[in-house]
């Protein structure tokens, strides 16, 4: 039922091509992030599966559903609007309802439709029936507002718009859960719990759910699958650790989670090793390279670094001399950046009281595991 | 093709039906008239679609087309001289109102010039009186036993300070009662010119008159220019003044159109000085929309600064005693019809003879259908042009529609006696034989007001952002039912204002119900023009402040809910 499939589907805006080529399969229950930078055609790829963009070539289906021919307002999609798109001149109540009094109004003949017409336009002019007025009371004491009924949607912080929203989009019970980075307009604290939120009531319901960002710890954090996105391409698709274990480009490597990524050529294939050389560095690895020329990630916290006079054996790990040019202490870890031939590898160790912290200036060898060198 | 299927159709329908209201009601009228200036004889279009012998008869017409009616008229030195006259009298009020606003304008933008709250307030005045109550108020005043010329008489003056039949009084009657159309766009203007550079200037040691001149006129020159135009057109356009007050030998496009087709029903001849006045008032139109275009005052300078007054007591005084004479002479006009309104008689002495409140139950008892008509005419063309507004707005804003913000921007240019000659023109014969209905002075009030409606109604509309539209319609909602449930009730501010506007508008509209409104539907307007034209005056000024007050009233109401809108 509540299964997204998108095939082959490109939109262009005039001559210039927002989606090239765009292929999605969300299965029914899973939360599905869409990452990438700004202007990469995200919102667009929602605004095709909600209805209110047509997508100039390709196909969706909602369910077993194709769309191409159901108007937005009969895709059943919930939409969460970045701005939240609240009706202003409505209280928490009323912007709630509305999606059920717009289902009792397409179901009832012309005389009762004037009454809902009335209390669309204003309470006064119309009662609830007690199902809507139920309903409507039950989402909200589930996302915990059913104390705020009466409030205008101005006068709510913007924690509980952002729960208004939600509830607006999920008391209609759509086949699928539409979010167009509903958390960017929140403080950092906030947007901290309310992803636990989001998390929690869409496991709770088992809604399939698109959730649109650009921030990417958001994405790994509360999505089973992401896809990033870049320029109108899907880049990948996968698991967060997938992801991040086993990026397939340099950009992705980039833009989840930090990447030292350093360019080197394949020098000789040994014992299942991979043998590279660059500027400065020699390195081997456990990971199979696809071509000469390599792109070679590796993560910060990948990355041990000890005193330059210590003796560690070179076929347990790779051994990399360098030095130190800025600590920097960040909670509970310490980051180092670390001259290496050309290169300034980042590096990030836990930290625990009274262990001994390079200063800058110190020369120090770095090591890291072959497993752990990635190549692309 | 999918925009178009998503649910679209009950738009779509709207917005065919909005176009064909304006083909038929507007479009067509001014194609006609613009067929019968070549033909000559009346031309029945809408008939030819529809019979094949007017059909045929129209091709005849047609074919007879020449410029020959053109030639004769402008060997007709009457229609020439007409012209020539509408030109002066719309460039002289055009100078001289622009004069009278500058130290006006200076003075509430820029100084702390005492009184200046009652100096606005009393600028309304001109704003809510129709101009030929106005030019009417002006024969009380300056006319041959007017208290005006007594007292000029009495401190040995010869015969009229100033003879109100005449160019000049026109000119006179105009200006003071159309400078407020200028005097707020120059206030608009001067409080934003850079102040910087003025500051600069005198900084540099420049006198103050010295900048005013060379610095902060220059800077609004821009907002002169236009205010200028636009008096232009309003001036040109105008029929209330010309009708009271131009003697026979005093030719103005606007009368001489009127009396061809009211006094001699001469289709070829009101149709060609109905072609010649919108060309002028669309050509001077166009000109102010170039001087304002792209130049949006409010976005000068981002914020507005924090602006120095001129405190200097001298300048004040004398800017202030300037302003009070100028707001002065509408508001003893409108205090002399209400003194006429309560005498018995007034004429011989500088005073009335006596005083009383029978006027007032003469038109309550015989005139109160002409009240009724008026609210009623109004009401009528108040619910139209909010709904074809509303709509207008949304496919204005939402759909990019540029062919409907045109064509409801067309009837500004069209001087309501050009407007309403088209229309008797066209709807005078089967098979739409609407000439003499309610119905067709409903639809030419709405058609005329209308622009005022969309300006008022689109503002509204662009602070609608789209997300909410989308939010209503993926939660269900077809487009029209979001349109009606939220994007109407966040536009009501906006139609509210609007409303008042257009009510108010209607009510003072002269040239239209003149033409056009049978006597079973007589408005107030036109009751009170009949009036003056017998020369009963009395009941004339009592009905012209009922007029006056009816207006106010609704002001006031309106003032109240923007206020209250305000406080939200
Ligand atoms: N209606 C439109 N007309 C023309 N171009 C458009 C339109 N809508 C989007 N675009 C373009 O398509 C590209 C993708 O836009 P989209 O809104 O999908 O980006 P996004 O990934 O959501 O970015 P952001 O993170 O900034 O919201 C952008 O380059 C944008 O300029
Ligand atoms: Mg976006």
């Amino acid at each position: 039922m509540g299964s997204v499939k998108i095939q082959n589907m490109t939109k262009t805006f005039g001559d210039f091509t927002a989606l090239h080529d765009i292929n999605l399969d969300i299965k029914e229950g899973e939360f599905f992030a869409l990452l990438g930078p700004s202007g990469c055609g995200k919102t667009t790829t929602m605004r095709c599966v909600a209805g209110f963009e047509n997508p100039t070539s390709g196909s969706i289906y909602i369910g077993d559903r194709e769309v191409e021919n159901v108007p937005a307002n009969k895709r059943n999609c919930g939409m969460v609007f970045q701005s939240y798109a609240l009706f202003p001149h409505m209280d928490v109540f009323d912007n709630v309802a509305y999606s059920l009094n717009i289902k009792h109004l397409n179901a009832s003949n012309p005389i009762k439709r004037l009454s809902i017409f009335g209390r669309l336009l204003s309470k006064r002019l119309g009662k609830y029936p007690d199902d809507i007025r139920n309903k409507v009371m039950e989402i909200l004491e589930y996302v915990e507002l059913d104390q705020h009924a009466n409030r205008l949607t101005s006068e709510l912080s913007g924690g509980q718009q952002q729960r208004v929203a939600l509830a607006r989009a999920l008391v209609m019970e759509p086949a699928v859960l539409l979010m167009d980075e509903p958390l960017s307009n929140l403080d950092q604290k906030l947007r901290h719990s309310m992803r636990n939120t989001i998390r929690t009531i869409q496991q709770d319901l088992g809604i399939t759910t698109i959730f649109v960002t650009h921030d990417q710890e958001e994405a790994m954090s509360m999505a089973d699958r992401v896809a990033v996105m870049d320029k109108g391409h899907i880049v990948q698709i996968g698991t967060p650790t997938d992801l991040y274990s086993n990026p397939q480009t340099p950009f992705i490597a980039n833009f989840v989670g930090t990447s030292n990524i350093l360019k080197g050529t394949v020098a000789a294939e040994e014992n299942g090793m991979t043998v590279m050389k660059g500027e400065g560095f020699q390195l081997k690895s456990s990971n199979k390279a696809k071509n000469k020329d390599v792109d070679i990630i590796i993560r910060p916290e990948h990355v041990r670094v000890e005193p330059a006079d210590s003796v560690i054996d070179p076929l347990q790990t790779n051994v990399i001399e360098g030095e130190v040019i800025m600590s920097t202490y960040l909670g509970s870890i310490v980051r180092y950046d670390v001259q290496v031939g050309s290169y300034q590898l980042i590096v990030d160790t836990t930290y625990s009281s009274g262990a001994n912290i390079f200063q800058e200036g110190k020369k120090v060898k770095l090591t890291v595991d072959h497993e752990r060198v990635l190549l692309i | 093709m999918k925009r178009i299927k998503n649910g679209f159709s009950g738009l779509t329908v709207i917005k065919v039906l909005i176009y064909i209201f304006f083909g038929l009601f507007m479009l067509l009228p001014l194609f006609s008239v613009f067929i019968v200036s070549f033909t000559g004889q009346p031309t029945n279009l809408l008939g030819a679609l529809t019979d094949s012998t007017i059909f045929n008869s129209t091709l005849e017409k047609l074919k007879g087309i020449s410029l020959e009616s053109y030639k004769k008229v402008f060997s007709n030195s009457g229609y020439l001289t007409a012209l020539k006259n509408s030109l002066l009298l719309a460039f002289l009020v055009m100078i001289i109102v622009i004069l009278v606003c500058i130290p006006l304008a200076y003075g509430i933008a820029r100084t702390k010039m005492p009184f200046k709250k009652t100096i606005s307030a009393l600028c309304m005045i001109p704003l809510i009186v129709p101009t030929f109550i106005s030019a009417y108020a002006f024969i009380i005043m300056f006319g041959r036993a007017g208290w005006v010329t007594q007292i000029y008489n009495a401190l040995g003056g010869e015969g009229m300070l100033l003879n109100p039949y005449s160019m000049a009084g026109v000119v006179v009657v105009q200006v003071f009662f159309f400078f407020p159309y200028a005097l707020w766009p120059l206030v608009a203007a001067f409080k934003v010119s850079d102040i910087s550079l003025e500051e600069a200037s005198l900084n540099l040691g420049a006198k103050s008159w010295f900048t005013f001149v060379f610095v902060t006129f220059p800077l609004a020159l821009p907002g002169v220019i236009s205010s200028a135009l636009l008096i232009f057109t309003v001036s040109f356009s105008d029929f209330g003044t010309p009708i009271v007050l131009a003697p026979k030998e005093l030719n103005l496009l606007v009368v001489e159109a009127y009396r061809e087709i009211s006094g001699f029903f001469n289709w070829g001849g009101a149709a060609i000085l109905t072609v010649v006045m919108v060309i002028v008032a669309a050509f001077f139109f166009y000109l102010q929309h170039l001087f304002t275009k792209g130049k949006n005052y409010g976005s000068v300078s981002g914020k507005p600064k924090q602006q120095k007054l001129v405190e200097n007591k001298l300048v004040n005084r004398s800017l202030s005693l300037y302003s009070l004479l100028i707001v002065l002479v509408p508001l003893l006009a409108m205090l002399s019809v209400a003194l006429q309104s309560v005498a018995t008689t007034w004429g011989k002495d500088l005073l009335p003879s006596g005083y009383t409140l029978n006027h007032y139950k003469t038109i309550f008892s015989t005139s109160m259908g002409n009240i009724q008509n008026s609210i009623m005419l109004a009401t009528g063309a108040l619910v139209l042009s909010v709904i074809i507004a509303t709509f207008v707005s949304y496919f204005v804003v939402r759909q990019n529609s540029a062919k409907l913000d045109f064509m409801t921007s067309i009837p500004l240019v069209v001087p309501g006696i050009a407007f309403g000659i088209a229309l008797i023109q066209t709807f005078n014969t089967a098979p739409l034989q609407l000439t003499g209905t309610a119905l067709l002075l409903i639809i030419a009030y709405t058609i005329r007001r209308l622009p005022y409606m969309v300006r008022s109604t689109m503002g509204s509309m662009r602070a609608i952002k789209q997300d909410i539209e989308e939010a209503a319609i993926n939660l269900g909602a077809t487009p029209l039912t979001a349109a009606i449930t939220i994007v109407g009730p966040l536009m009501l501010p906006g139609i509210a204002a609007g409303s008042v506007l257009v009510f108010v508008t209607v009510i003072k509209e002269t040239s239209i119900s003149v033409l056009l409104a049978p006597p079973e539907w007589a408005p107030m307007s036109l009751a009170i023009f009949q009036n003056i034209l017998r020369a009963e005056y009395y009941s004339a000024a009592a009905m012209s402040v009922v007029l006056v007050v009816l207006v106010l009233a609704l002001q006031g109401i309106a003032n109240l809910l923007s206020r209250k809108q305000q406080l939200k």
